[in-house]
């Protein structure tokens, strides 16, 4: 049985369109779908023929009475070693080819761009080499209603941009528990682990002609969203690895864009902002799955109207919500835990850099609006909740 | 020594286990401190259906939130937008769970399914009832080799599930059966229930070590006189395969368990990063337990079907050694497989390594099933329900063991581990195999257990009922993983929802299945025909004492003088040679 994966690899079938929906996104993807179909259809030509011989005997040899079974013998030295030595000579071609699949898939070239992942209870965040990071977020549905507005509901995950056709290496670490870096369309995951780095690698595709992607453009007046089509091409990103409550949502979308646009959004976030659009922009990133700031409680409590006030906590204490207190509460959340939550918050201790920090505080302060800029409403995407 | 026989057990009579000396109460203490392996082979029976059956309304709770994808909709009503979430399925049992979220009461129900069916249904299925019951009498023992230890055994059962049944009362635990740290050592702090959850796994194991040496010794020592090694029935070589490995490697979680509770009370920093220990070092412990455990869930089976096949096709079985060594073959390799759970968390040349031995745990397992398809040639096959089962077990364990090679190729594991895909790959193995040679075992040896008939034609229904089912349930998860749904996800993207829908149909026709199956039984006890001593005409030794077996198995030691599957040369005990004509030639 030799097959050579990369032939088939080029010339995709219906059946592989059939199991994994024909969207393998890079060669070593394409080559791992390949695999999986050489080792489909050997186990469908032994499946047809062990159990077909099966249903042969069960029709041919069905119980008569008052007819004696046939004798025949209770065993065959050649027939046995025929079915063990097919089978195993099988199965070294497979693991051979799993082996350079594998090779192919985790390994990436030196001079690949390198990304660094984190991940928390529930969220990812990809740092680019030049320390900016993505503030886009996309939406899980987008609804048409019946006077033709759109409206925009269900769940944000973030957008992590990579420019097409080029080599991307990646970094990644856990800020609690296990999680896993999962893109089907690069059919590789990886786990993400608390004590340790670990990574992968992919070649991002070309884009093609009909690739295209709704994106954010501007906004209406009303603060619904103005979209347009731009060239890219969108994947899912999951976390595979059992994380706790919200482990379905921790998921994101990695965005193929033309190499332009790719260096020019990075440039773009890599640019000084200010502290409390910072703040504003980690929040949306990391803190919204558990805070929200309009007074609903989540897994963690809402950050509306807490700052300057009192706060009370599981061992009956009360402290004064200030500035050392948020600090606090971000570096070493479980040394004051608030009354009615469980000490649920990973510490952000090493990922958040002094500059995060002011900013979250500035945030927090007042999080409907930026201070600096009077009047101004500064949260225009205000629809979250 | 261990030969004599407890003679201890007072409250022993005459004739049938089954009725006993008046007084409900006092009947139930005969049973509860019983050293008859038959009842307690019986109490296993009834205990582990039951968990089956708690573990099974977990899993109907999982499929039922899965019906749909949890969505956020937002209505036009007048001039204004109203927003509602639909498909939560499970949020009304958020109070009562006292769970945080609709999510946390999906991750607890898929964490109690898991640890139910695993720890407390199908370790102990087979070998603690069915083996129980049979291995001693197969053997033409009296009973095992310590009657005493088994009823302790059993009673360690019954407080392992006590334990974990009290975790689940108290709201259950969201960690997944495996409890992979440093989720488990983190999750609910300030509740005991992950704690007594662990605790029930770490109790149970006992349970197995206790009742794995039982057998060993038992097949050691107590064989009949004129019984060789060669000559026992495949079920037993499978059950002391089986032995071996709970001996061996339930020890091993026992001691990954203590230390999972130690670290969680007492703050010792083992597995939990943030107190200086591995995560990754609980995983290699974990399974380097579970996988073999594997092998302690499916062997019995193997076991039970070529004792099916054989007897209902009434055939001498194809290829007796190479399935008695394939069974300690197995077992012998399944201890260097673990790491093919975590192919995703280790270095290169250990992944390469652990793929290489994983291919190799292939190769005995198809043996078995060429073997047991070969037995069919020239038989003389009966399609009544144990048949039916048996031919259902080449099927889906047939499909189940195939689709574990893309598991065991690094290549693609890399992209199906944690989904859907290994989802449908265990159950084809677990229940595609485990659980359906289970049914069609306890069909088989009904009549003798209970001394009645069960209705043929229940039994076929249901087995068609659970073809069906158990099939739409899991083929479609397949596809689901190889697309990209991970496991363990409460929620899920659009374009999953039609497999999933077509999923939780499948269970509850799976369900129906069951119940079908239920009925007939409670049928068959209640006013079933009485059964003869070898309604099957089997020939090894179980079906030459009565059914019900009387107190110490047989009335006279018996003595073997013809191997376990001799069809084509003998007539069995207590049949009439018209309806078992012989080959003239031989
Ligand atoms: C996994 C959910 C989760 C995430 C993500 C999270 N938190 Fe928390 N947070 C909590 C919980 C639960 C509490 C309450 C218990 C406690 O005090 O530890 C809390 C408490 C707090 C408090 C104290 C609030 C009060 O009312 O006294 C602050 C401040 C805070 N978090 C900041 C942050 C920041 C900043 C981020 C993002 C960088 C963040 N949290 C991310 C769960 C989370
Ligand atoms: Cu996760």
């Amino acid at each position: 049985m030799m097959l050579s994966t990369t032939t088939l690899a080029d010339s995709p079938s219906i059946l592989q369109d059939w199991i994994f929906g024909g969207n393998a996104a890079s060669r070593a993807a394409a080559q791992s779908d390949a695999m999986f179909l050489a080792i489909t259809w050997f186990s469908i030509i032994s499946f047809v023929i062990v159990i077909g011989f099966a249903a042969y005997c069960v029709i041919k040899y069905r119980r008569k009475p008052g007819v004696p079974v046939q004798p025949s013998p209770h065993h065959h030295t050649l027939l046995e070693i025929i079915w063990t030595v097919v089978p195993s000579a099988s199965l070294l071609v497979f693991f051979v080819l799993g082996f350079r699949g594998y090779a192919d898939k985790v390994v990436a070239p030196a001079n690949a761009m390198e990304l660094k992942v984190d991940a928390w209870k529930w969220g990812w965040k990809v740092t680019y080499p030049n320390g900016a990071s993505s503030p886009e977020q996309k939406f899980l549905s987008e609804q048409v209603l019946n006077d033709g507005l759109v409206q925009q509901t269900g769940l944000q995950y973030p957008i992590f941009y990579v420019p097409e056709d080029s080599d991307v290496r990646l970094r990644m670490h856990s800020q609690d528990v296990i999680h896993s870096f999962w893109i089907p369309e690069f059919r590789t995951k990886m786990d993400v682990i608390p004590n340790r780095y670990t990574g992968y690698g992919f070649r991002t595709p070309k884009l093609k002609a009909g690739d295209t992607v709704m994106h954010q453009v501007d906004v209406y007046p009303d603060g619904s969203p103005v979209l347009a089509e731009v060239s890219g091409r969108d994947m899912w990103i999951f976390c595979a690895e059992y994380c706790g409550d919200e482990h379905s949502r921790m998921a994101a979308t990695l965005r193929v864009v033309p190499r332009e646009v790719f260096e020019e959004k990075v440039a773009e976030w890599g640019r000084p902002k200010s502290p409390w659009l910072l703040g504003q922009t980690i929040w949306k990133q990391q803190c919204q799955i558990c805070h929200s700031i309009d007074g609903k409680p989540g897994t963690g409590p809402t950050w509306q109207g807490i700052y300057g006030t009192e706060g009370a906590f599981a061992d009956g204490s009360t402290h004064m919500r200030d500035e050392n207190y948020i600090r606090e509460s971000i570096l070493n959340p479980n040394e004051k835990v608030v009354a009615g939550f469980a000490p649920a918050m990973p510490s952000f201790q090493g990922s958040l850099s002094e500059e995060d920090l002011e900013g979250l505080i500035m945030f927090i302060k007042s999080p409907d609006r930026d201070p600096t800029t009077a009047g101004e409403d500064g949260d225009s995407a205000g629809s979250e909740g | 020594m261990m030969t004599t026989l407890d003679t201890h057990d007072s409250h022993a009579h005459g004739g049938s286990y089954f009725d006993g000396p008046p007084g409900l109460l006092a009947k139930i203490w005969q049973w509860m401190t019983t050293v008859d392996h038959k009842k307690i082979g019986v109490m296993y029976l009834f205990a582990v259906l039951f968990m089956f059956f708690l573990g099974g309304m977990a899993a109907l709770a999982v499929r039922y939130e899965l019906l749909d994808p949890v969505r956020t909709v937002t209505e036009l009503q007048g001039t204004e937008l109203v927003e509602s979430t639909t498909g939560q399925r499970l949020a009304f049992l958020q109070d009562i769970m006292n769970a945080k979220s609709p999510n946390e009461v999906y991750n607890r129900m898929f964490t109690l399914h898991g640890a139910v069916m695993v720890f407390m249904f199908i370790v102990p299925s087979i070998p603690a009832s069915l083996g129980n019951f049979f291995l001693p009498i197969m053997l033409g023992a009296k009973d095992v080799a310590f009657p005493r230890l088994n009823l302790m055994s059993w009673w360690i059962y019954v407080i392992g599930c006590l334990i974990g049944v009290f975790s689940i009362l108290l709201g259950g635990v969201d960690t997944g059966w495996t409890f992979y740290t440093p989720y488990s050592t983190t999750t609910d702090a300030d509740h005991y229930r992950v704690v007594l959850m662990v605790l029930a796994a770490f109790v149970l194991g006992f349970s197995s070590i206790l009742t794995g040496m039982n057998f060993v010794v038992t097949v050691h020592k107590l064989r009949a006189p004129g019984m060789g090694w060669f000559d026992m029935p495949l079920f037993i070589w499978a059950l002391y395969a089986t032995s071996i490995i709970q001996v061996l490697a339930t020890p091993v979680i026992g001691i990954t368990l203590l230390l999972l509770i130690l670290e969680r009370t007492m703050k010792i920093g083992i597995f939990d990063p943030s107190m200086g220990g591995d995560p990754v070092l609980y995983q290699h412990f974990f399974w380097f337990y579970s996988h073999p455990v594997v092998y302690v869930m499916i062997l019995p089976a193997m076991g039970i079907i070529s004792e099916l096949l054989a007897i209902h096709a009434r055939k001498h079985i194809f290829g007796y050694r190479a399935i008695a060594f394939s069974s300690l073959g197995i077992a012998a390799v399944s201890f260097l497989v673990w790491g093919h759970h975590i192919f995703t968390a280790m270095g290169e040349l250990a992944a390469v390594l652990f793929s290489a031995l994983t291919f190799l745990v292939a190769i005995p397992t198809a043996i078995k099933v060429f073997n047991w398809v070969a037995t069919l040639y020239k038989g003389s096959i009966v399609l009544n329900t144990p048949m039916c089962y048996a031919l259902m077990f080449l099927f889906t364990f047939t499909i189940g063991g195939l689709t574990g090679l893309p598991l065991a190729t690094l290549s693609t594991d890399l992209h199906l581990h944690d989904t859907y895909y290994v989802v449908a790959h265990f159950h084809y193995v677990m229940m595609g195999g485990t659980v359906i040679a289970f049914m069609g075992g306890i069909h088989h040896w009904w009549p003798k257990m209970f001394g009645k008939m069960y209705s043929e034609t229940g039994g076929l229904i249901g087995c068609a009922l659970v073809f069906i089912g158990f099939n739409l349930t899991f083929f479609t998860q397949f596809f689901l993983g190889t697309q990209g749904m991970p496991r363990r996800y409460a929620n899920y993207v659009d374009e999953f929802q039609t497999l999933h829908e077509i999923s939780t149909y499948g269970s509850w026709i799976l369900l129906a299945g069951f119940l079908v199956h239920l009925v007939t039984f409670i049928m068959s006890l209640v006013g079933g025909e009485k059964a003869s001593a070898n309604p099957w005409g089997g020939l090894t030794l179980e079906w030459e004492c009565e059914s019900p077996p009387i107190e110490h198995n047989f009335h006279h030691e018996p003595i073997v003088k013809h191997g376990p599957y001799d069809f084509e040369s003998v007539v069995p005990p207590h049949c009439d040679p018209k309806d078992y004509p012989l080959p003239q030639s031989h």
